[in-house]
């Protein structure tokens, strides 16, 4: 369908979303790197020019970097979490139990929930005298424990909450994987007399590394924004043991309102997240493809 | 009154698809175009739907071109290889598509869909959706679909080939009488199957590597093949190929087989041919020049198909009737010098000289 | 013996995960039914044996003392969230369609470089588009507004509907709608006619995760919008200060998630059938 005819249908087709996109990003990202060789900020609101002043102080910005080295840790940390635990519960639901509609329906809810919102009925139930999470690991006399008022429990609440929001996403990939897969490896794996062990190492996770892949650069990605659970649950704290480069950004640009060094901050962000995913990607799906054949 | 390609090239990729086809479909007539797959006679049907896009060439009907109307003015119909239908229609709703966008009188749309679907048997199927029928049915629902339109050009691509053979045989059957409906229409149908294409064509276009070899009646095509290629394409299992010579003992085949020349070869002159037989022309003999060992044999209905390698060549046999031979039975054939086909021995092996015709037609 | 120790550990580990995955919705159900007394007390699960229900916390959000009015929000979320995703859904189809059906070339732009450009929106951080977004809307006098909201909304969802819906069209045949323009039908009518009545799956997996994302973004409504327009997320951690009315909360939360969970198990129809297999990869 590539004759003259087909022209005017063709573009009509594309066009509209494809313009679409790009008038609402395209100004926005041309607009922050303009921004970010401003030395704009509430002292002295204007577009001026100010080279690369803010790109040169952010190198040195110890907060920042560090800011990043936490985010990645977290995305990292929590994406594996809920592969490992999204697998599991995938296989877990996927043949031979009973009640498994349900339990796929109920694995799924999280991820529906509105992670903002979610965050702030978790923060209630980590709050140390009046949540319950003390109060039940007070039954083991475990605790009490300064779920978000210490640096690393702060930081593993957050990451459990993550958790607790994305797995499902994890889980549904996973699942939609697992259900799409072939039969016949699995028969041929029972005719040999393969446990369910040796089955799952050598026939399920080589058929889904494919999907493995997908889902974890699926879910590297979302993660690499986290922020929305750092602002409610902890606002970065104590100090600055939970802040993230999003939350980082954040404040420097909207609350410090420091805009053309937060743009030069956002601009590197995306710089070194594309560069970061990229890299990340290419080497997944090495070492999958390469345990794969 | 006529569909009149010309010169239809395209090429992709380096491939050339068409290379420059010409020919001319009459209204009111059944044309085969036969080729191996990848031979272009999909791309010719979709270039003459208007569903491909050509580099050079003309396209006209009954003297106007169209090669510029995009395919939703052509008024082709096209049946494809799968078995393609509406899939959120009923069987009805599916034959009516094209009428109902013809903005037809509702009345006539119910008579015109009925009369159709009692013609490919469906009568009482009209309300059933595509998916909660047979394969061969949704064949036939695709057939009536390009039949009730009445267009003037109707292209069928290879229509049967995905059917089990029973169906198959069945459908073709009933193929002349379908289409004596259609006595306005241009008809096109591809095919692989020469068998298919001598039953049912009143013309037969022999396409190979993307270029027309040979136009002409059933008969004509089949009793004298212009070269090679089409010999092999327009014979079931594919004409036997033999690289000799005749010299002044008479012919030479393959690796020492020889054969006395009758009178038709005897004033050729004294170089290498190729030499062509049909599979069913040879037979089993005890006293044989060729003799080898079956490498493969195969029952299809009442007809067994023989590979037999040889020390002296390798040939293929069609026999009527059933016959067991396991691989590594050893057998004698008989090759009827006076039916031998020769050939130019060259990259084209254009026909020097063919068999009488068999039953004179 | 084997067997059945496998069995019990499986049913361990999805019930384990199960009370992970409900915890929240428990605690914020319970919670909703107290009152301070309740709250101050120390953490209390049983009403009527550990706590005095109350429906303080549920009255609160309609109109009652010391809560918000969760009408609103509620409303302007639905249009925000509907509506972006409607227009995502209609932007995303159509492009998904033609990135799936016809060759597009400008210098060395192919098809795939297209679709990877609507994928890698994802990858925007929130952050990188807030300040511009503030700006632009301001400029055009969309700050604060549903109608700002929804154009920043369909810069976040027409990607996963593009993602999802080209996958989806490349599994349609080619054939199914050619037919129809041999039928008669210009590309726009036979991609209405015949394409779209069979693609009606795909369409609703791309509508799910379009309400998802829309319905649960935050920093975009929290950033763009203050007074006249206020979305739910907004509203409710809004609610987040340091005299939390946990009653109120915890309701609030609950009738704000609830829509959602219910796609859950559409999710699922979907999932079970095996035609999310087709529309995820």
């Amino acid at each position: 369908m590539d004759q003259p005819e087909f022209r005017f249908y063709k573009l009509s087709f594309l066009l509209p979303g494809l313009l679409g996109l790009l008038a609402v990003i395209l100004f926005p990202l041309f607009f922050t790197v303009r921004v970010s060789l401003s030395g704009w900020s509430a002292v002295s609101p204007g577009l001026d020019f100010d080279g690369l002043a803010n790109y040169r102080a952010l190198v040195s910005d110890v907060r920042f970097w560090q800011s990043f080295e936490r985010l990645a840790g977290m995305a990292v940390g929590t994406v594996l979490i809920q592969y490992i635990l999204g697998f599991a519960m995938a296989l877990l639901v996927w043949r031979e139990i009973r009640y498994r509609r349900f339990f796929r329906v109920l694995f799924l809810v999280p991820m529906m929930t509105t992670p903002v919102i979610m965050s702030v009925i978790w923060r209630t139930i980590l709050h140390e005298s009046l949540g319950p999470a003390n109060d039940f690991l007070g039954l083991f006399g475990l605790g009490p424990y300064p779920w978000l008022t210490d640096g690393s429990f702060a930081m593993a609440s957050v990451m459990m909450v993550e958790v607790w929001q994305w797995t499902p996403f994890m889980f549904l990939l996973l699942l939609a994987g697992l259900i799409s897969l072939p039969r016949e490896p699995f028969l041929a794996a029972a005719i040999d007399g393969a446990g369910p062990v040796r089955t799952f190492f050598n026939v399920t996770f080589p058929l889904m590394a494919p999907v493995s892949i997908g889902a974890i650069i699926i879910r590297l990605i979302e993660a690499s924004k986290i922020m929305d659970s750092v602002y409610v649950l902890t606002s970065g704290g104590p100090g600055t043991a939970t802040e993230t480069a999003g939350y980082y950004i954040y404040i420097r640009g909207l609350k410090d309102f420091e805009i053309g060094y937060a743009a030069a901050l956002s601009v590197t962000y995306l710089v070194v997240m594309i560069v970061l995913l990229t890299v990340i990607a290419k080497l997944l799906v090495r070492t999958f493809v390469g345990r794969g054949t | 009154m006529s569909l009149v390609v010309q010169e239809l090239s395209l090429v992709r990729n380096g491939v050339p698809h068409l290379g420059g086809v010409s020919a001319t479909f009459p209204r009111g007539q059944l044309t085969a175009v036969i080729g191996r797959t990848l031979a272009g006679k999909t791309t010719l049907l979709r270039v003459i739907a208007g569903l491909q896009a050509i580099d050079g060439g003309m396209l006209d009907l009954d003297g106007r071109p169209f090669g510029r109307l995009p395919a939703w003015k052509r008024d082709v119909a096209m049946v494809y290889q799968q078995f393609i239908n509406y899939p959120h229609l009923s069987v009805f709703e599916n034959v009516a598509f094209p009428l109902r966008k013809k903005r037809l009188a509702r009345t006539e749309v119910e008579r015109r869909v009925r009369e159709v679907l009692s013609t490919v048997g469906l009568a009482d199927f009209g309300k059933r959706r595509p998916s909660a029928i047979s394969g061969g049915q949704q064949q036939r629902v695709a057939l009536a679909r390009a039949l009730v339109r009445e267009a003037n050009i109707l292209l069928l691509d290879e229509p049967l080939v995905n059917l089990d053979y029973k169906l198959r045989e069945q459908l073709r059957d009933e193929f002349r009488s379908l289409f004596s409906t259609q006595e306005h229409s241009v008809v096109i149908f591809n095919t692989t199957d020469p068998a298919e294409a001598m039953m049912i064509a009143d013309q037969i276009v022999v396409m190979h590597e993307g270029r027309i070899a040979q136009i002409g009646k059933p008969a004509d095509v089949f009793e004298a093949p212009v070269s090679v290629a089409v010999a092999e394409i327009i014979n079931d299992p594919p004409m036997n190929i033999l690289a000799g010579r005749i010299d002044g003992d008479g012919l030479l085949l393959g690796e020492g087989l020889r054969l006395p020349a009758p009178p038709r070869l005897a004033t050729l002159p004294r170089r290498a041919y190729r030499f062509g037989v049909r599979a069913g022309e040879l037979a089993p003999a005890d006293e044989a020049p060729l003799v080898g060992a079956v490498t493969f044999s195969e029952v299809s209905g009442s007809e067994t198909t023989l590979h037999v390698a040889g020390e002296k060549g390798s040939v293929v046999l069609q026999l009527e009737g059933v016959f067991v031979m396991p691989p590594g039975t050893r057998i004698g054939v008989a090759i009827p010098a006076d039916r031998l086909f020769v050939f130019e021995d060259d990259g084209e092996g254009r026909l020097i000289s063919a068999p009488a015709a068999i039953g004179g037609s | 013996m084997m067997p059945r120790f496998y069995s019990a550990l499986k049913y361990a580990a999805v019930l384990i995960w199960s009370a992970f995955v409900l915890a929240p919705f428990m605690w914020a159900l319970t919670t909703s039914f107290k009152t301070a007394n309740g709250v101050t007390g120390g953490p209390t699960y049983l009403p009527w044996i550990q706590y005095k229900p109350s429906l303080h916390g549920w009255e609160s959000l309609f109109g009652g003392a010391g809560g918000i009015d969760i009408v609103q929000p509620y409303i302007d979320s639905i249009i925000v969230t509907v509506g972006a995703s409607i227009i995502s859904i209609v932007l995303g189809t159509l492009a998904a369609y033609g990135l799936s059906r016809f060759q597009y070339r400008a210098g060395f732009v192919k098809n795939s470089d297209i679709v990877f450009f609507f994928i890698s929106q994802r990858i925007m951080p929130p952050i990188v588009l807030a300040i511009p977004f503030f700006l632009m809307l301001q400029f055009l006098g969309l700050l604060d507004t549903k109608t700002g909201l929804i154009i920043v909304y369909i810069a976040l969802l027409l990607p996963i509907a593009v993602w999802i819906m080209v996958d989806f069209f490349d599994g349609v045949p080619r054939a199914v709608d050619e037919m129809a323009m041999l039928d008669g039908c210009t590309p726009f009518e036979a991609f209405f006619k015949v394409v779209l009545p069979n693609s009606l799956p795909g369409i609703l997996v791309a509508l799910m995760f379009c309400l998802i994302f829309g319905w649960n973004d935050f920093f975009f409504a929290f950033t763009l919008t203050f007074t006249d327009t206020q979305l739910l997320p907004v509203a409710i951690v809004a609610l987040n200060s340091s005299v939390t009315p946990w009653w109120s909360l915890s309701a609030s939360a609950l009738i704000s998630v609830a829509p959602l969970v219910l796609i859950a198990f559409f999710v699922e129809r979907l999932l079970s059938r095996g035609t999310l297999a087709g529309a995820i990869r």
